[in-house]
């Protein structure tokens, strides 16, 4: 991990040249949520390939570009699209961003994804907030001669996820009508999706929720001292006993159809931390 | 002493070689120190010491509170050779880097290894400070065990995990720890690679496969040594007590303030073994 604090660096003074602010949150827009973007006033886009050493995104319906600017006036800088295990980078590059997002300032960081619902109390186009995860993915972003500058060695991970602002999501869903749960997110490193034998083994393990993304973001994100909210947007349902073929454009279309919910929580989440 | 080294692959050989060129004894045991248990490599009598970093194809080692270096001699008057710090998956090592000793410390002859480490307690009976022998393990270390060594007794490798623990010793350990007046349970120990501690969800789920405690090493050392027909005792120092419905951060500190208490107990069942052998 020696080779990353340069990385950081060189990536965070490209950006500066390109935008001025100091994000106080820091955005990752995953499969199909493309278009919350349309939430940020846009002061600055930059695509990932410009950027020195961010890795590029190859994934289906992932733009690739990072967005500075403001949303109701609180500073933030997003990712729309995210870089996957699946695609053949190591864990500790795809995570690059979210520690060029904590050099330029941000302490918070809202990361969403696309995920298949085990429990069966859950629908298709539900919105989980994650109060817990459960990590399978073969790689760790930590793997390496620990950077003390970066965090610690031996990251706690009794709270990765920020529970106050679990609660003050369900709550803005409450006020919103819409519905909202508060699950465990099991991750994998995919690309195939789950056998029947697997949902039944995740939701044994005690998963509500399966994809393949967010929990190297939030290991990164919590070795460098920042809060973390996290929601999955529950795309098709995984339920094994009455499995149906997944069709990647109904799972674009359905995160496409509850993007309007991803839309008012994160908005409402953004506006808690800027309020305090 | 064993003679023929043509079981070992070819850097193993080297460095068995080196470490001979040191001392030129026969150990009859192997002794891995995990976090905090320092202690023991510095009681050994007559000691020689091999720093991982001048025997030839070995990495250094970085975690906190390890040191790096074979120290041969003896313990209760029996030879052995003890590893002062380890190799783990989490710093970067590959699994050839991380087994490379234990392949060294088989090719000089040793017939037993005992391992210790430390670990986070999933088992609601257990508290900190306590000591369990290892009885089974699930490997969730996301690494194939004989990664990079083409050399060792393949037949070995089929039989692998069958029984890496060695039933008699295990007896022996318990035996020991219950006439020093405390006990020492057995136990399944999942390993992770690791480095960050796992969250309240994953606590969960390793309790309910079956785990009893979970750490992030051991697993690929006491692999090695079944395969090379090796016996093996292996004891987690219990340093924290996850309950994942009342989860409380976990500090580097705190687990190797712990790990300090149950190595006393340790170096009373190790003390204890070594006793019926010299």
């Amino acid at each position: 991990m020696l080779d990353l604090y340069d990385k950081i660096e060189e990536a965070k003074a490209f950006i500066a040249g390109k935008w001025k602010g100091t994000p106080k949150v820091g955005i990752i827009l995953g499969t199909g949520l493309g278009p919350f973007v349309e939430r940020i006033e846009i002061e600055a886009e930059i695509d990932y390939e410009s950027i020195p050493h961010f890795p590029s995104s190859t994934a289906t319906s992932h733009r690739g570009r990072l967005i500075c600017g403001k949303i109701d006036g609180v500073p933030v800088v997003a990712m729309e699209g995210r870089i996957h295990l699946y695609e053949g980078h190591a864990a500790k590059m795809i995570t690059l961003p979210v520690r060029v997002m904590r050099a330029m300032g941000a302490q918070w960081l809202i990361a969403s994804n696309a995920v298949g619902g085990m429990n069966p109390n859950y629908q298709a186009g539900d919105i989980m907030v994650i109060e817990d995860h459960i990590n399978l993915m073969t790689d760790n972003p930590l793997i390496g001669v620990n950077d003390d500058r970066l965090g610690p060695r031996f990251p706690d991970m009794s709270e990765p996820y920020n529970l106050k602002m679990v609660d003050a999501a369900l709550t803005i869903a409450r006020k919103s009508d819409f519905v909202a749960h508060k699950g465990v997110l099991v991750s994998v490193t995919g690309p195939n999706l789950e056998t029947r034998a697997e949902y039944r083994f995740l939701r044994l393990i005690g998963a509500d929720v399966v994809g393949m993304s967010v929990i190297p973001e939030v290991i990164t994100a919590v070795h460098c001292g920042m809060q973390v909210v996290g929601f999955s947007v529950v795309t098709d349902m995984c339920l094994p006993d009455a499995l149906k073929p997944a069709v990647v454009d109904e799972i674009i279309a359905t995160a496409n159809a509850a993007e309007p919910k991803l839309r008012a929580l994160v908005a409402g989440i953004v506006g808690q931390i800027g309020n305090q | 002493m064993r003679e023929d080294l043509s079981t070992l692959n070819k850097a193993a050989q080297k460095a068995v070689r080196h470490v001979k060129d040191k001392w030129n004894r026969s150990p009859q045991f192997g002794i891995i120190l995990g976090s905090g248990l320092g202690g023991i490599a510095d009681a050994v009598e007559d000691p020689t010491t091999v720093p991982y970093e001048h025997t030839p194809n070995f990495p250094q080692s970085t975690a906190i509170g390890h040191h790096g270096q074979f120290v041969c001699g003896y313990l209760e008057g029996v030879e052995v050779i003890v590893m002062q710090g380890r190799f783990h998956l989490y710093e970067g090592y590959s699994t050839k880097d991380v087994t490379l000793p234990v392949h060294v410390m088989c090719g000089l002859g040793i017939h037993t290894l005992i391992v210790s480490n430390a670990a986070g307690g999933l088992n609601p009976n257990f508290a900190a400070g306590d000591v369990m022998v290892l009885n089974g393990h699930l490997n969730r270390m996301q690494r194939r065990p004989h990664e990079g060594l083409a050399a060792g007794p393949t037949s070995a490798w089929i039989q692998s995990t069958l029984r890496p623990y060695d039933l008699q010793l295990n007896q022996l350990a318990r035996h020991i720890a219950r006439k020093n007046d405390f006990e020492a349970p057995l136990g399944i120990y999942a390993g992770h690679l690791g480095p960050n501690y796992e969250t309240r969800a994953e606590y969960r789920y390793l309790r309910r496969i079956g785990a009893d405690a979970v750490g992030m090493s051991t697993i690929p050392e006491v692999l090695i040594a079944e395969s090379h027909g090796v016996r093996t005792l292996a004891l987690s120092a219990i340093t924290n007590v996850c309950s994942p419905d009342a989860l409380s951060e976990t500090t580097a500190e705190e687990v190797i303030e712990t790990a300090a208490i149950a190595g006393q107990k340790m170096e009373k069942i190790l003390r204890g073994i070594l006793l019926t052998h010299s």
